[in-house]
């Protein structure tokens, strides 16, 4: 090797010894970082299994029934849990068909309509409505929407409704403003943000041309939307909207403070029901005897198999369109 | 031209004497996953001098480059059969310490690639991979690497600064610096001028010029005036073969094969 | 709105109708979080004064403040951090650098997600069948695993999807110097994607600092000021929710005292991860 004058100190020092420096630890950093993966696997297997082994005193005494009764009874240790179940479905249920148009709305809003200097603003108050904590959304339903909910929306509804229809059936319950519809309100307000912002994500990934030449033919946002825009992100819009689902079914404290906490079927929007979440959040923590408690886990197993469902579906949705 | 026809050899691959080679590679074959990319390659690169590997994009030059310090090994499914000897020890064997082949054949990429660090850090990174260097030592080589790759001036002032500060040429020659301060013995370089203007091509060039003269110096690259430039040797290669490898001067001035006699005067007009 | 030659009638009422839902669904969901905010800062502000911060809860009353609780979320909150990020960036770090497609890389990130949006009150039972009913007691630590199993997943996700955007080139040119892969991932990758992990990191935090549920039957409460994580420990959404529901008025006035300051610090936690996130990154 030719060295020039001026280097001639470092370049002429012998090669260095080219130790393999730290090498060995690039196994042992793989097995790290697997071992890490490998514990979140275990965290979800371990979250089933003592689910199952929790819940299994309960499965054993009631069976079938467990699933079909909506008699929930600490006192004669009678539990089933269909009516939670219902109110878990029914409240998520409803709190997705009101946040679903909302979201659409406020996603396409920031996507096509909104002015630009606006955007980021909207954007980050969007998103703070989905850092609200679940116990903040619980005490303003409570304190401050419940109130306002039944003087404003409950009272005219149930005073408007003629007797021995079915309207009024629907609508009876005790006018404070706690109860499945309040529940399923405030669950919209808290999974519309998450709705929004996976369904704004959709948009955006449709290339600017196809919306472009769409324009271009003369059509309207309207059509653009409609004919363009939705059929393009379906898959991954369903899957969004699942995910909000999956959300809504789980959602426990600001469900605890409002839906009224009573167990049965729930018999009208007005009335007062429990969820899965809401019951096991109430009553776990006081549940003495061992089969209110299993019952409470095997609550929770059915809770985690929907949701499962739920969001496996969802996931697989979105990630077919992301691929797509 | 006489009017004998002339039968257009296939492929013609100068063999360079042993005692100038540095670096020899033979019957290279090379697969990504099922698919074989390079076939049968046999070169060799000559100490001290630049040798130039040119051909259609997709054409296994870069793969070639790539094989040479073994950084397909990141990827499980890419592998290679065939030889490469360095100073006639064989690079491919199983039992070669990788990281160590690395630091003897330095590796400069196409875009520049400065790690989120100072300037100095940069430069020291491998360094400090390799050897125990005190302050002052550290400084000196870091100096002494910025200063072959003409950086020197342009930085000392900011040594502390971030790396990703610097314009795309600088980063790029400081990508230079940070290769050849492990003191590799060759220095391949992946299209390094491919991301820069005009200007920053030309000091890049010069540097490597400059370089010449202590490393065997590899160069992939598309640009044939850049080639024809720098190289002492020059390869052209196809579809994953190396078709022609001679003189720089012979290869693009009287080219042997119908295949690179095609691609030179194609791209020349 | 459109450039085509005056589009019929139906065609323009039926834009108009839409545009205004649009504007409508965007001005709803503004106007419920500035109600929100505005009941958070009129209801709460008041309580908000420096008994707060130097009292315990009170018995009904008497005066007092959420020290006890706010020390003991400020605890939880950092044991479950350091657990959650430690398995979360290196489990990112193993599905960006090692698994990539690999069937079992697959399978872990499909069953993060699922954990990442799994309701947190199954969590809380899972740590309270597994640290609290066999050792008959609450405690703490046990709070800070269910909180450190809701983080882990935002944490392992968001340094998956940071580490995936850190180009090949800057990976393969670490190696190229001889560099260990171990060390390229420490000292060049993370170094690169820092911006991106923090902001995981912070939102992470966000999430697990207003949540209720896991602690209701893993943590508990605790009256009194506690700084050992091996006993029932105080923590605000605990208090918040008892005090809540609570009959008497002082009591409510610090739960709403309470909910803003968490409101705060959440909000403001989200807000600087997304500054953090929005930073332009030189390439």
């Amino acid at each position: 090797m030719t060295v020039t004058a001026d280097t001639a100190p470092a370049a002429a020092a012998p090669a260095p010894p080219r130790s393999a420096f730290g090498a060995a630890f690039d196994r042992g950093f793989e097995i790290l970082c697997f071992s890490a993966a490998t514990f979140l696997l275990t965290a979800l297997g371990g979250i089933v299994v003592s689910l199952v082994i929790g819940g299994w005193p309960a499965f054993q005494t009631f069976g079938l029934n467990f699933f079909v009764s909506a008699e929930w009874d600490p006192v004669q240790e009678i539990y089933g849990a269909a009516g939670a179940v219902t109110g878990t479905l029914v409240s998520a249920t409803l709190a997705l068909v009101l946040a679903l148009p909302l979201s659409l709305g406020i996603a396409i809003f920031l996507v096509e309509l909104c002015p630009p200097i606006l955007r980021r603003p909207i954007g980050t108050a969007v998103e703070l409505l989905a850092g609200i904590p679940s116990i903040v959304y619980g005490m303003w339903g409570l304190f401050v929407f419940a109130p306002w909910f039944a003087k404003h929306v409950q009272m005219p509804i149930m005073m408007s409704a003629r007797p021995g229809t079915l309207w009024e059936t629907i609508t009876t319950g005790v006018p404070n403003g706690a109860g499945i519809l309040s529940a399923s309100i405030i669950l919209a307000i808290m999974i519309l943000p998450f709705i929004a912002a996976t369904m704004r994500e959709l948009l955006l990934t449709i290339p600017a041309q196809v919306r472009e030449s769409a324009y271009g033919l003369g059509s309207t946002t309207f059509e653009v939307v409609r004919k363009v825009s939705l059929p393009y992100i379906r898959t991954g819009a369903i899957g969004a909207v699942m995910l909000g689902l999956g959300r809504a079914l789980g959602e426990t404290m600001a469900v605890t403070f409002i839906i009224g906490n009573a167990h049965g079927f729930p018999t009208s929007i007005f009335a007062s029901g429990s969820t899965i979440a809401s019951t096991i959040a109430n009553e776990f923590a006081e549940a003495t005897e061992e089969l209110h408690a299993a019952s409470l886990i095997a609550l929770g197993l059915v809770l985690f198999v929907i949701t499962f469902a739920v969001l496996a579906l969802a996931r697989l949705l979105i990630g077919r369109q992301q691929h797509t | 031209m006489n009017v004998q026809v002339e039968m257009p050899q296939e492929t013609a691959v100068l063999e360079l004497p042993p005692e100038i080679v540095k670096l020899q590679i033979k019957d290279l074959n090379f697969f990504y996953g099922q698919k074989q990319s390079l076939f049968d390659v046999s070169v060799s690169f000559a100490a001290n001098a630049v040798t130039a590997l040119i051909g259609p994009s997709g054409c296994g030059k870069s793969t070639l480059l790539r094989t040479l310090n073994r950084i397909y090994n990141l990827y499980p499914g890419q592998r290679a059969t065939g030889q490469v000897l360095l100073d006639g020890e064989d690079m491919l064997g199983p039992r070669v310490n990788v990281a160590a082949l690395r630091a003897r054949i330095g590796m400069v990429f196409q875009k520049p690639t400065p790690f989120p660090m100072s300037i100095f850090d940069n430069v020291a990174y491998g360094v400090r991979l390799y050897e125990k260097l005190g302050k002052a030592d550290l400084a000196n080589r870091v100096e002494d690497s910025l200063r072959r790759a003409a950086l020197w001036d342009e930085v000392k002032d900011k040594l502390k600064e971030s790396g990703l500060s610097l314009s795309g040429g600088q980063q790029q020659r400081l990508c230079v610096a940070r290769g050849i301060a492990v003191k590799p013995e060759v220095l391949l370089l992946d299209e390094p001028a491919s991301a820069l203007d005009p200007i920053s091509t030309a000091r890049l060039e010069e540097t490597i010029s400059e370089l010449k003269r202590d490393y065997t110096i590899v160069i992939v690259t598309h640009n044939m005036g850049q080639a024809a430039r720098l190289s002492d040797h020059t390869g052209f290669m196809y579809l994953g073969k190396l078709v022609e490898f001679g003189e720089t001067e012979q290869l693009f001035t009287n080219p042997v094969t119908t295949r690179a006699r095609d691609y030179i005067t194609g791209r020349f007009g | 709105m459109s450039t085509s030659p005056a589009p019929r009638l139906a065609r323009r009422i039926n834009e108009l109708v839409f545009l205004a839902f649009c504007w409508t669904a965007t001005a709803v969901a503004l106007l419920f979080l500035a109600a929100i905010l505005w009941s958070l800062l009129s209801q709460g502000i008041g309580g908000l004064d420096l008994d707060i911060f130097t009292k315990s809860t009170p018995a009904p009353g008497s005066v007092g403040g959420l020290l006890n609780a706010i020390v003991g979320s400020l605890m939880m909150c950092v044991v479950a951090m350091v657990g959650a990020v430690l398995v979360g960036v290196l489990a990112g770090t193993w599905l960006s650098e090692y698994a990539r497609d690999s069937h079992y890389g697959k399978v872990v990130r499909f069953l993060n997600d699922v954990l990442l949006s799994a309701p947190s009150i199954l969590v809380g039972l899972f740590v309270y069948e597994v640290l609290v009913a066999p050792v008959k007691g609450f405690s703490g630590l046990a709070g800070s695993v269910a909180l450190g199993l809701l983080a882990a997943p935002v944490i392992t996700r968001t340094t998956e999807d940071v580490l995936r955007l850190q180009p090949t080139a800057l990976r393969e040119a670490s190696v190229a110097l001889g560099a260990p892969v171990w060390r390229t991932i420490l000292a060049v990758i993370w170094k690169s994607a820092r911006g991106g992990m923090l902001t995981g990191a912070l939102l992470a935090f966000a999430r697990i600092s207003g949540e209720t549920a896991p602690l209701l039957f893993t943590a508990l409460n605790n009256q009194f000021l506690s700084f050992d994580l091996t006993k029932p420990t105080a923590n605000l959404p605990v208090v918040i929710f008892n005090f809540a529901l609570s009959a008497y008025d002082d009591w409510r006035r610090l739960a709403w005292a309470g909910a803003l300051l968490i409101a705060a610090t959440v909000l403001t936690v989200t807000v600087v991860a997304r500054i953090l996130a929005r930073e332009p990154r030189r390439s």
